[in-house]
């Protein structure tokens, strides 16, 4: 992808120049109103960018029909409180939409691989509640399940571990972690700069509408740029296979 | 495992069944019931010679008139009419993912019978028979285009704004009906049917009127049959049906204009028969679950069952005179609201 975009006379992002390579993990990092949110918008299509183009295998993602896009790239927003009473199995099935056909719907086929789906995610046992009756963490997991429904190469994930516990947390990243070691694509926006840096591939750091530094956790998360872009005093901890960070305020 | 699933699918079909029970039952009473007694055997008498083949024993021409002219359209004007508000509620709630939303309550009842009434006050309608109802689907379509653009911002619907955009809306399109109903005061008969049009009902309704709703019907129906599943995706919202698939501006469009041919098709046969679309799509929500696939045509049946009903009641609570159609709809419609009303609140209330 290689643009920006513009909503009511503000420009969110602006010069965004990102490539998201086949089976890599990237965190997009930054902080709040950086664009994160929007840069995954507009690599899954939801959003046009207002200048420059986003590219999915070469071809243009603003031309291709919804559909087809839908089936290689999917998008779990940061969780909102659903307000109608699917059940968490229609909920999942949800995201079989770019697969189902208008007059049949789902076929049992769909339906084997949305058992699968809800056992990635251990949500299995969910599947008969309400999702308004969920938690934040179990919504997550949903949201997850219904998004590895689309059988889609390339994952957007919007804050995924906010709502999680420290456990299901580091299980969604270890999942994230399996699915780009079989082959995906995964892009997720962490706010969690020591769980990026261990479970990363790539760090896409953004700062107030523009990608500021992009490659290896190693190489993108030094304590001059956290000061730079976070405002905080990064201390390395010594030791550890991936940078690890003990952060102070500047004040 | 499937068990919830299961039970909601096994419940559609035992739904389905009572309500065409319902229906068939309404209707039968309906066409029993009414200022002359008649006798059941000829009732069916009546309603075998013209439906199957063969003679069953005509009835007195009488009855045969009575039942087959009289009431026989009017209870099928009544299921139509019922049907179609019900699945156009049903689709603008999720539509504006808003489960206060209806024809009634946003002011698309009211476009359309402004429509019509202009139709008729400047003698349009006379033309052929569709002219009232194209009216009444543009009215329909002006007016919900009008409270989408107020009401929506950035994919979303707020409750209190699209309540008060409606209420606003209600109260200018009655003023420009009383404008053209001043207008024509001297042509009586237009004074009449736009009278009748404000009040809302399915007296004296004919085979005419059966043929002037079932265009629009059909093809409400179909629009809306095809995009029921997106209208599923839309309930998550614009960028979640977006990065799922669904073409949001087509499907808005589409849904938009389904729910404005019902609105108007069916307004401008019986006039504003209001809370049809608002009760009868949660009630069904209810028992059913929001998908809209078993939730359309479900809605659409109970609409039909309910309103044939409702008229039933109507020709025979105040007996031998006739209370309007609307009115009955309102003593039910109206109570169950502001229930809902209250309980949003509360709900508003928990989640802050």
């Amino acid at each position: 992808m290689n643009g920006g975009v513009e909503r009511s006379g503000r420009w969110l992002l602006r010069g965004v120049d990102l490539v998201v390579e086949p089976a890599t993990l990237t965190s997009v990092v930054g902080p709040n109103g950086a664009g994160k949110s929007t840069l995954l918008k507009l690599l899954s299509g939801a959003w046009r960018l207002t200048e420059g183009r986003a590219l999915l295998g070469g071809v243009d993602l603003a031309r291709m029909p919804r559909r087809q896009a839908a089936r290689q790239v999917a998008y779990v927003p940061q969780s909102v409180r659903p307000t109608f009473e699917f059940t968490v199995r229609e909920f999942v099935t949800l995201g079989r939409y770019p697969h189902e056909s208008r007059l049949f719907g789902t076929r049992s086929a769909d339906r084997g691989w949305i058992d699968h789906c809800l056992d990635d995610s251990d949500v299995r046992s969910l599947a008969d509640r309400r999702v308004t009756t969920l938690s934040g963490g179990e919504l997550q997991r949903v949201l997850m399940a219904r998004c590895l429904a689309t059988e889609a190469e390339i994952l957007l994930l919007d804050e995924p571990t906010s709502n999680l516990d420290l456990a299901h947390g580091l299980d969604l990243l270890g999942l994230a972690r399996r699915l780009v070691d079989e082959g995906r694509s995964v892009v997720l926006v962490l706010h969690d700069l020591n769980g990026a840096a261990r479970f990363a591939d790539r760090v896409a750091v953004l700062d107030a509408g523009a990608l500021v530094a992009e490659g290896p956790p190693t190489d993108v998360l030094t304590p001059e740029l956290l000061l730079r872009v976070f405002h905080v005093r990064a201390v390395p901890l010594v030791g550890a296979a991936s940078p690890v960070f003990d952060f102070e305020p500047l004040r | 495992m499937k068990v919830a699933l299961r039970m909601r699918r096994v419940r559609f079909w035992w739904y389905m069944a009572g309500g065409a029970v319902l229906l068939a039952g309404f209707a039968a009473v309906g066409l029993y019931r009414g200022s002359v007694a008649l006798e059941p055997a000829d009732v069916a008498a009546v309603l075998a010679t013209r439906l199957l083949p063969g003679d069953y024993g005509a009835a007195d021409p009488r009855v045969e008139t009575i039942v087959w002219s009289l009431r026989a359209p009017r209870v099928v004007v009544a299921a139509m009419v019922g049907g179609c508000l019900a699945l156009a509620g049903a689709q603008m709630q999720g539509l504006f993912r808003n489960p206060l939303a209806s024809p009634g309550i946003v002011g698309t009842s009211t476009g359309a019978a402004v429509g019509a009434v202009f139709a008729l006050t400047f003698g349009l309608a006379g033309a052929f028979a569709l002219v009232a109802p194209l009216f009444a689907v543009g009215g329909a379509l002006l007016s919900l285009l009008i409270v989408t653009r107020i009401a929506t911002r950035d994919g979303y619907t707020p409750v209190t704004t699209l309540l008060l955009a409606g209420v606003a809306l209600n109260a200018l399109l009655a003023a420009v009906n009383s404008w053209l109903i001043a207008r024509s005061w001297e042509q009586y008969e237009a004074a009449r049917q736009i009278a009748f049009w404000m009040m809302g009902g399915v007296a004296d309704r004919g085979w005419l009127h059966v043929g002037m709703l079932a265009p629009g019907m059909v093809a409400g129906c179909l629009v809306a049959a095809w995009f029921a599943r997106d209208l599923d995706l839309l309930l998550e919202g614009e960028e979640v049906a977006a990065s799922l698939g669904v073409d949001v501006a087509r499907a808005k469009r589409a849904v938009l204009w389904s729910a404005a041919i019902l609105t108007g098709s069916a307004v401008a046969v019986s006039g504003v028969v209001g809370f049809v679309g608002l009760v009868v799509p949660h009630l069904v929500r209810l028992l059913l679950g929001p998908a809209h696939r078993r939730l359309l045509p479900a809605a659409f049946l109970t609409g039909a069952w309910f309103v044939v009903g409702a008229d039933l009641l109507a020709r025979t609570l105040a007996a031998p005179r006739e209370l309007f159609l609307g009115v009955v709809t309102a003593f039910v419609g109206a109570p169950f609201f502001l229930y809902l009303l209250v309980r949003h609140e509360k709900e508003v209330a928990v989640s802050r």
